[in-house]
């Protein structure tokens, strides 16, 4: 058999040091034996002590399931995870922003595992637009069957449509005439302030595109996908003249069989609701509409107070019990246009696109009173909790959704040391007060991070 | 610490007197004057890579502790092929900050090395003095 002399070993080992792809391989409990060095760049920003020992640690706020991935996984040897796309919130280049790591997790054997991973941040971006136009000339040559075209005014209102409308949406045309164009969707997902932030997005992209819910005249709903193009030139100053052309699919069959993926990767495994990468695209469009909008969006930071005590005291499955019934509570008390998703840990956020800040803070404070008198049973234990929450609002000197997060938790931090089960608006002197109380902490907001 | 106006006599000076170690305050005075040589002396690594980031140095300690020899590491772009870890703000973003500022730079950080793909806890040195030719990166195993 012939040897590796040290030139080929060296060889080997300079073509790793170089691979422009992070490799690591680690045990099933995610403790890392071997990575390279690109691995431990895109990693070491996430580490919180400095070390990188162990892959699940390190990624625990990010993707807290892993472990829970690799434990469930059956088989002997496969793909456990197949270009799992994490958002974090990075600093490779020294000012914060938000990155899209790929991750690959490949099974070879019962205690070893190879990890893979990348930096995609701008090829995601890429493949979001090229989906976007793909959509769009999609919708341009299907079939004359299996769309509604409506012309609308520069108020969204329905001027002209295609006899199948009446098919799609089984409203008539004199139910359509004169109606502004929401009334093709639910209440509940679209209102007329929300219809002239379509047309004003289409004005400045070029098209507005949307998945969602769709109503008939009966009330039943479908499933539609919603393009709306101006008609007019790009830049006609008079919003008289503006006109769009807005068409609607029935894309319910298509829906459903991308509701399991779908499902999968925007869902948080153990409650059920959207997860931080759900949160992280949500707030991308919400914070572009907002920026071309008049009106209010919020953000709450939610975090169950003293739930290291809960783990400790009744056991892990009672603390995820806590969880699923918080993020049970949380859900229902949103509207269903509104983004309530689990960061990681104990930490929620609800995204609040059309509520203000002083709105946001009533609705959470009643959360809070609420949450405060149920309890939670579970194994023969009946557990009561609290939460500490922090609103913050979006204003012209925010930079991005990061920043806004940030003042989420900074109120939330205060409401913590306040004596915990209240809500706290973020304003500048509440971060001031956080620098003064401990300068380090204003640094450590940046995620991922734990409460308490 | 006794300094000369020369260099040679600096170094002799070191060589004779001076066991030179990670933490040693004069490192930041002394380190661009020593040649290669010089540097194998000491028991951590010493890379010194120009204001192009080429490196020109590299230690006999380090180049044990990596795995690569001398040749295939001179001459090569230090923050793409032979430390792509250090890439980032953490410690590439502050040579240039003081290159850029004109200031000296001599500071230590915990890193986490991945010599011959095993992740290792160091500390890192930077020492960039302000006109000198060379910038220099230190590398102490935590273990030690």
């Amino acid at each position: 058999m012939p040897n590796i002399d040290s030139e080929e070993y060296e060889v080997l080992l300079q073509f790793l040091y170089m691979a422009p792809i992070g490799l690591a391989q680690i045990r099933a409990s995610g403790e890392i034996s071997m990575l390279n060095p690109l691995c431990a760049q895109l990693l070491m920003p996430l580490s919180k002590d400095g070390s990188l020992d162990n892959l699940f640690v390190a990624l625990e706020n990010i993707a807290p399931d892993l472990q829970h991935r690799v434990n469930a996984f059956p088989n002997v040897s496969g793909n456990i995870c197949d270009a799992m796309h994490l958002h974090i919130n990075s600093s490779l280049s020294g000012k914060i922003e938000m990155r899209v790591l790929s991750l690959n997790l490949l099974k070879l054997t019962e205690d070893r595992l190879m990890a893979v991973i990348s930096d995609v941040t701008q090829s995601v971006k890429r493949e979001s637009e090229l989906r976007q136009s793909q959509a769009w000339i999609h919708t341009l040559i299907t079939g004359v069957d299996d769309y509604a075209w409506v012309k609308l005014s520069a108020g969204g209102i329905c001027l002209e449509w295609n006899p199948s409308i009446e098919r799609l949406t089984g409203l008539t045309n004199v139910a359509t005439q004169g109606a502004v164009y929401s009334i093709f969707f639910p209440h509940s997902s679209f209102n007329a302030m929300g219809a002239k932030d379509r047309l004003n997005e289409a004005d400045r992209v070029g098209w507005s595109l949307d998945e969602g819910w769709c109503l008939r005249a009966d009330g039943s709903r479908y499933w539609g996908s919603c393009l709306i193009a101006p008609m007019h030139e790009a830049g006609c100053p008079a919003e008289s003249e503006h006109a769009y052309c807005l068409i609607i699919r029935d894309i319910s069959e298509r829906r459903e069989l991308n509701d399991s993926l779908r499902r999968s990767l925007h869902t948080d495994h153990l409650t059920n609701i959207f997860n931080r990468r759900a949160l992280f695209e949500a707030a991308t469009t919400e914070l572009q509409r907002w920026r071309h909008s008049s009106h209010s969006l919020s953000v709450v930071m939610i975090d169950a107070d003293h739930f290291k005590q809960v783990n400790d005291r009744y056991g892990h499955a009672a603390g995820d019990a806590v969880l699923r019934h918080l993020a049970t509570a949380l859900v229902a008390a949103f509207s269903s246009h509104h983004t309530v998703a689990r960061l990681g840990g104990e930490e929620f956020v609800a995204l609040l696109p059309g509520i203000n800040q002083n709105d946001a803070t009533e609705i959470t404070r009643r959360i809070c009173q609420n949450i405060e008198l149920q309890s939670v049973r579970v194994g023969g234990h009946v557990i009561r909790y609290t939460i500490s929450a922090g609103v913050s609002a979006m204003e012209n000197s925010v930079g991005s959704f990061d920043e806004l997060l940030q003042r989420a938790d900074a109120a939330m931090y205060i409401a913590k040391s306040n004596g915990r089960n209240q809500v706290a608006i973020w304003e500048p002197s509440v971060s001031m007060t956080l620098e003064n109380e401990s300068p380090s902490r204003h640094s450590q907001l940046s995620f991922p991070r734990h409460g308490n | 610490m006794v300094f000369f106006r020369n260099a040679n006599l600096q170094n002799a000076f070191m060589n004779l007197f001076c066991n030179l170690s990670f933490d040693s305050p004069y490192l930041l005075d002394v380190i661009h004057t020593m040649n290669e040589s010089q540097l194998d002396g000491l028991d951590f690594g010493v890379i010194g890579f120009d204001k192009d980031c080429i490196v020109h140095l590299y230690n006999k300690y380090e180049s044990l502790a990596s795995g690569l020899s001398r040749p295939k590491v001179r001459n090569q772009p230090f923050f793409l092929v032979v430390a792509p870890c250090m890439n980032n703000y953490l410690v590439a973003q502050k040579f240039e900050d003081a290159y850029n500022l004109e200031v000296d730079l001599d500071e230590i950080i915990d890193f986490v090395l991945t010599f011959r793909m095993r992740p290792t806890k160091v500390r890192l040195r930077m020492l960039a003095k302000k006109g000198a030719a060379l910038r220099h990166v230190l590398i102490e195993r935590s273990s030690k």
